[in-house]
């Protein structure tokens, strides 16, 4: 019995053959078929010399939208199986993750299906199969953090070709000399010193305004409210030296929880209330500018009126400028900028409370006006971008882009590593990989092969998409690593392989070990299931 | 013939057609979950008919028989023992069922043979006396050796969650659930155990952390940090108190009056800010809204206020912070506060959250699990809470079995011992229990892709000695020492998978009239 317990070599390979039942392999091959169409859905959008994919919305509003963003693509496309949805749910994660490569991701976890499909028609087990990729990608991580180039975010010069290497694939790409430097800026000054690690994305505010080019997109030091400043009663539009007080109650006329009437029984009366209410609101107006305040944003409220004409009225007599409609959610991004408090009650009207600014002014973009607030005493750090753009698809677009750049950037302040782009890792571990399955034995040596193979479908749909023949490219990238290029990559702009680091084309280390470890937990649980059961 | 007895369309079935519907029926929903047992057993996906058609994707016995619609009453006796094995034990809900579908099989055989359902049941009744008593006396307990026990403990969880989803991290995953269990020190209370999921990272990033995590946000303007915190968790409303009667409304006759009326309900809410600030707190979380009015208060006086904390949130916060949920606060001496060290706000991913350390109930611990998608971390959690329920069992109920099949073949060789004494036709029934018990290693074997047949026979043979510890190595493929291998399953666990799944099989063998109600009128029957 000894022997048995030992387990031969003869009887480990029965592990992992594996015979099964006619359903349960056609749910899987189901499962594989589907996830592999989603994923050659966006094959095409890889890549700077990508494709993009038009979107139209199936509902009354026929909404459309222009985008080479995976994940956008996959959230808009409505699947309805389950091992599609998984896909999908996929590129979001790496949406989250790492905010750029949705597209790699997706297209990796295909090209890894379609060989997984080949192994379980070889006989693998699909538990052999999936512990296979899971060393795989350990593995796989291991080489790219061996290729990786560390990088300090005084370095500014490759954080910006980090930021245009992701915008390079994108509709703006040809602004990208302005967009990367842009967003680099933007998310270095939100970067806090004492949380050197952290950076959130939302600290940075993207306002979109139609007209103009992606060009006229700046950057703000400051605040921007896609809103006019009121102008009833000849509102002011331009401050200097402004104290701003963000309000979280209304300047109207009262109004109780509790159900009211006011009962009239004569015109005297009527008279007198509407004395009442002018004195009250005009109560509310000096209150504010007995605080030296100038500038108010109040917070938009859905029991009552904000503000009535009559309040706008004195406000503007008492020359202070008025934004109304503040949504709740805003204020907390506001007031940290602005560094100030929240005032929810005329009572609380201080001084302390408010916020300092150099100029607030209302200035005409394109054919709309926004409110600008500038040079801001104490600024929080957050910072606000203004895109711009000829219509709504390219705005739309390039804030999808420029939020891909910021989370390129992210990425580098969480980890600090770059490595080459261009297909350039994605060959490395293909070719790492292979050798090293030739140590191994068993189903896993097959298993690992074949999924390092897969890898090689990145620089492969980069050259296809750039027009170029992928198989000499890709066979001459092979040859080139082989001789120990560990950088060289496909530079699509002149059709050839170069050393990529100096065509500098770089990208974050975590999108490229995200993908890899996301892509193959994908895979696997989709090896994993073998049956679809439908309930309630 | 007797006219009708029962209303239009109550079916009835009798004598050997219900018996054969029952077995079938519960053999089919046996065999639905039959390939998910085991460490190379499979996934389903559970796609919902319902708005939205969400998918789940699982391995969980439980989760997918609770998710099923069926209509065959026995079926739905194997779902309810699958359910009662979730909540008593929270493991071995799969083979709860393929044991009791085993049992079936074997007794529609003895059924064909002419034996009598009563007989049939006594001699499983037997059975299953022998066989749980042959694992009282296999049973291991290692109780007073604590760095044994906690190995014990270690293979359990690994052994758990092997057939799961993390069975990749099981080691760093058996370490988290175990470090969690002994934290609650003996009590079986999972619910000071919270798993909170973010999407986002990989499953080995996921981490134990002490205290508590709110997955909320802090007001405006207050405090982002606070030590030594004196917590008053509350469920009040903090927009305005309303006099509930419908149509109550007050009548003036004057503007001022109304803004009268207005300051003072200002005025009300700030002396119940005031009331509550007046407990000498400084952190308070509410279960309903706050308003900005109050929220401003609080800020104004250096208080930390979390508002829409949900229902479970509340609930768990009091519990591990040791204080009372309060509604009214005219009293603040009889309100009981909670307690922690630190407050703070951290980040995990992209998502700012509220971190209670310190607290009061010094078990409480948080486990964040971070995942690919929904999907993995859904049934990371369905994973980990198996896992917890076994351990916090064990720690309880400290005697442990050998696992992969071990425990089946001991209990099938005393099963056949028992048959050989016994005369008479139970002993055909006694029979068929050990061949029953011996399906569970074969599903096992079948489902990792092994030569079941082969494989069970060698055990058999090995079990013939005494004092053996051969199980099925999945991994290597072969017959192995369980006991080197350090597989292990909680004997609490493996006696109510004997002793429920015997029950429910004795009640389906029982039956010989099903009387099917009339069904109330439905559009759509799945």
């Amino acid at each position: 019995m000894a022997t048995a317990v030992a387990a031969s070599p003869a009887q480990s390979r029965k592990t992992e053959t594996y015979t099964d039942t006619k359903r349960r392999d056609d749910v899987r091959g189901l499962n594989i078929a589907a996830a592999r169409a989603v994923a050659d859905a966006v094959r095409t959008s890889l890549g700077p010399r990508g494709m993009d994919k038009m979107i139209s919305s199936g509902d009354q509003a026929q909404e459309v939208i222009i985008t080479n963003d995976g994940a956008t693509i996959l959230s808009r496309m409505s699947l309805l199986q389950p091992a599609a949805r998984m896909l999908a749910e996929l590129s979001r994660s790496q949406d989250a993750a790492a905010g750029d490569g949705t597209t790699t991701v997706v297209v990796l976890a295909g090209s890894l299906l379609r060989r997984a499909q080949s192994l379980l028609s070889a006989g693998a087990h699909p538990t052999a199969a999936a512990d296979a990729l899971h060393r795989l990608a350990t593995r796989a991580v291991e080489i790219l953090h061996a290729m990786a180039i560390p990088i300090e975010l005084s370095d500014r010069h490759s954080l910006v070709k980090s930021a245009s290497t992701a915008l390079n694939s994108k509709v703006v790409s040809q602004y990208s000399s302005l967009l990367s430097p842009l967003a680099v800026d933007a998310a270095l000054s939100v970067v806090d010193p004492a949380h050197p690690d952290l950076l959130d994305l939302r600290d940075i505010r993207v306002v979109k305004k139609l007209g103009g080019t992606v060009d006229d997109t700046e950057l703000i030091r400051g605040l921007i409210f896609d809103k006019k400043a009121s102008h009833s009663a000849g509102g002011l539009t331009r401050v200097e030296n402004a104290k701003i007080a963000v309000i979280q109650f209304q300047v109207s006329p009262p109004k109780t929880d509790i159900e009211q009437s006011v009962i009239v029984s004569d015109y005297a009366q009527m008279d007198r209330i509407l004395r009442e209410e002018r004195n009250y609101i005009l109560g509310m107006v000096k209150k504010i500018k007995a605080s030296g305040c100038n500038v108010l944003l109040i917070q938009k409220s859905i029991l009552r009126d904000a503000v009535t004409d009559l309040s706008l009225h004195y406000l503007a007599k008492a020359k202070i400028l008025v934004v109304k409609d503040v949504e709740r959610d805003e204020i907390e991004f506001i007031t940290k900028t602005l560094n100030c408090l929240p005032i929810a009650n005329i009572e609380h009207f201080c001084q302390d409370k408010l916020g300092y600014a150099d100029l607030v002014e209302e200035v005409s973009v394109g054919d709309s006006k926004i409110v600008k607030i500038t040079g801001i005493k104490n600024m929080g750090r957050t910072t606000t971008v203004l895109v711009r753009g000829s219509n709504q698809l390219v705005i739309d677009e390039a804030e999808r882009s420029l939020h891909d750049a910021l989370c390129v950037i992210r990425c580098l302040v969480n980890t600090r590593f770059l490595i080459a782009g261009g297909g350039a890792p994605e060959i490395e571990m293909s070719m790492q990989l292979a050798a090293w399955a030739k140590e191994l034995q068993g189903m896993e040596s097959y298993c690992i092969k074949e999924f390092a193979e897969a890898l090689e479908v990145i620089p492969y749909t980069l050259a296809e998409n750039a027009g170029l023949n992928p198989i000499s490219i890709v066979t001459e990238l092979r040859n080139r690593h082989a001789k120990g290029e560990k950088n060289a990559g496909i530079n699509v702009r002149k059709g050839e392989i170069t050393n990529i680091l100096e065509e500098n084309v770089v990208q974050p280390l975590l999108v490229s070990t995200s993908a890899i470890t996301l892509a193959s937990e994908c895979v696997r649980m989709i090896l994993k299931i073998d049956d679809i059961v439908t309930v309630r | 013939m007797v006219d009708r007895l029962l209303k239009d369309d109550a079916i009835q079935e009798k004598g050997e057609r219900a018996r054969m519907a029952s077995f079938i029926g519960a053999m089919a929903i046996a065999d639905l979950v039959k390939t998910t047992l085991g460490p190379k057993g499979m996934d389903k996906i559970l796609q919902s008919t319902g708005r939205g058609r969400s998918v789940t994707v699982t391995n969980d016995g439980a989760t997918i028989l609770k998710s099923l619609h069926i209509d065959n009453p026995a079926a739905k006796v194997l779902v309810d023992i699958s359910k009662v094995q979730d909540d008593e034990v929270g493991d071995g809900t799969t083979s709860v069922v393929v044991l009791a579908g085993e049992l079936l099989r074997e007794a529609e055989k003895l059924v064909n043979m002419k034996i009598h359902p009563m007989t049939i049941i006594a001699g499983f009744r037997m059975a299953a006396e022998c066989a749980r008593n042959a694992l009282l006396l296999k049973a291991m307990d290692n109780k007073e050796d604590s760095d044994k026990f906690r190995s014990d403990l270690m293979n359990i969880a690994m052994t758990t969650l092997s057939s799961k989803i993390l069975s990749q991290d099981k080691e760093y995953f058996a370490d988290l659930a175990v470090d969690a269990v002994l934290r609650l020190k003996g009590s079986t209370n999972l619910e000071a155990i919270q798993i909170l999921k973010k999407p986002g990272g990989s499953l080995k990033d996921s981490f134990l952390d002490e205290g508590f995590i709110l997955d909320k946000k802090i007001g405006l303007g207050q405090p982002k940090r606070i030590e030594n915190a004196k917590i008053l968790v509350a469920n009040t409303a903090m927009d305005t108190d309303k006099v509930k009667i419908y149509g109550a409304r007050v009548r003036v006759d004057s503007m001022a009056k109304v803004a009268e009326i207005e300051a003072a309900e200002k005025q009300k809410m700030r002396k119940k800010v005031q009331k509550i600030i007046g407990h000498g707190i400084n952190c308070f979380i509410n279960r309903q809204l706050i308003y900005n009015f109050p929220e401003e208060l609080f800020a104004d006086a250096g208080i930390l206020a979390i508002e829409h904390a949900d229902f479970e949130g509340i609930e768990r916060l009091a519990l591990v912070t040791g204080g009372d949920i309060a509604s009214t606060f005219d009293n603040p001496e009889s309100v009981k506060l909670g307690h922690c060290k630190v407050i703070e706000e951290i980040m995990i991913g992209e998502d700012r959250l509220i971190h209670f350390s310190g607290v009061q109930m010094g078990q409480a611990c948080t486990i964040v699990l971070r995942g690919a998608s929904e999907h993995v971390l859904d049934e990371a959690e369905r994973s980990l809470h198996d896992a917890l329920c076994v351990l916090s069992q064990t720690v309880n109920d400290t005697r442990v079995l050998h696992g992969g099949g071990w425990p089946e073949m001991v209990m099938a060789k005393e099963v056949d011992e028992l048959a050989r004494k016994t005369p008479g036709k139970k002993s055909h029934a006694i029979e068929a229990f050990s061949r029953a018990l011996q399906a569970i290693p074969t599903i096992i074997a079948d489902n990792a892709g092994l030569d079941s047949a082969d494989l069970i026979s060698q055990l058999r043979a090995e079990h013939h000695k005494e004092q053996s510890t051969a199980g099925i190595d999945v991994i290597s493929g072969g017959v192995g020492d369980m006991k080197e291998l350090g597989i292990s399953e909680s004997f609490k666990v493996k006696q109510a998978v004997l002793l429920s799944a015997t029950e429910a099989v004795e009640m389906i063998l029982r039956v010989d009239e099903i009387v099917t109600c009339a069904p109330r009128r439905r559009e759509d029957r799945m």
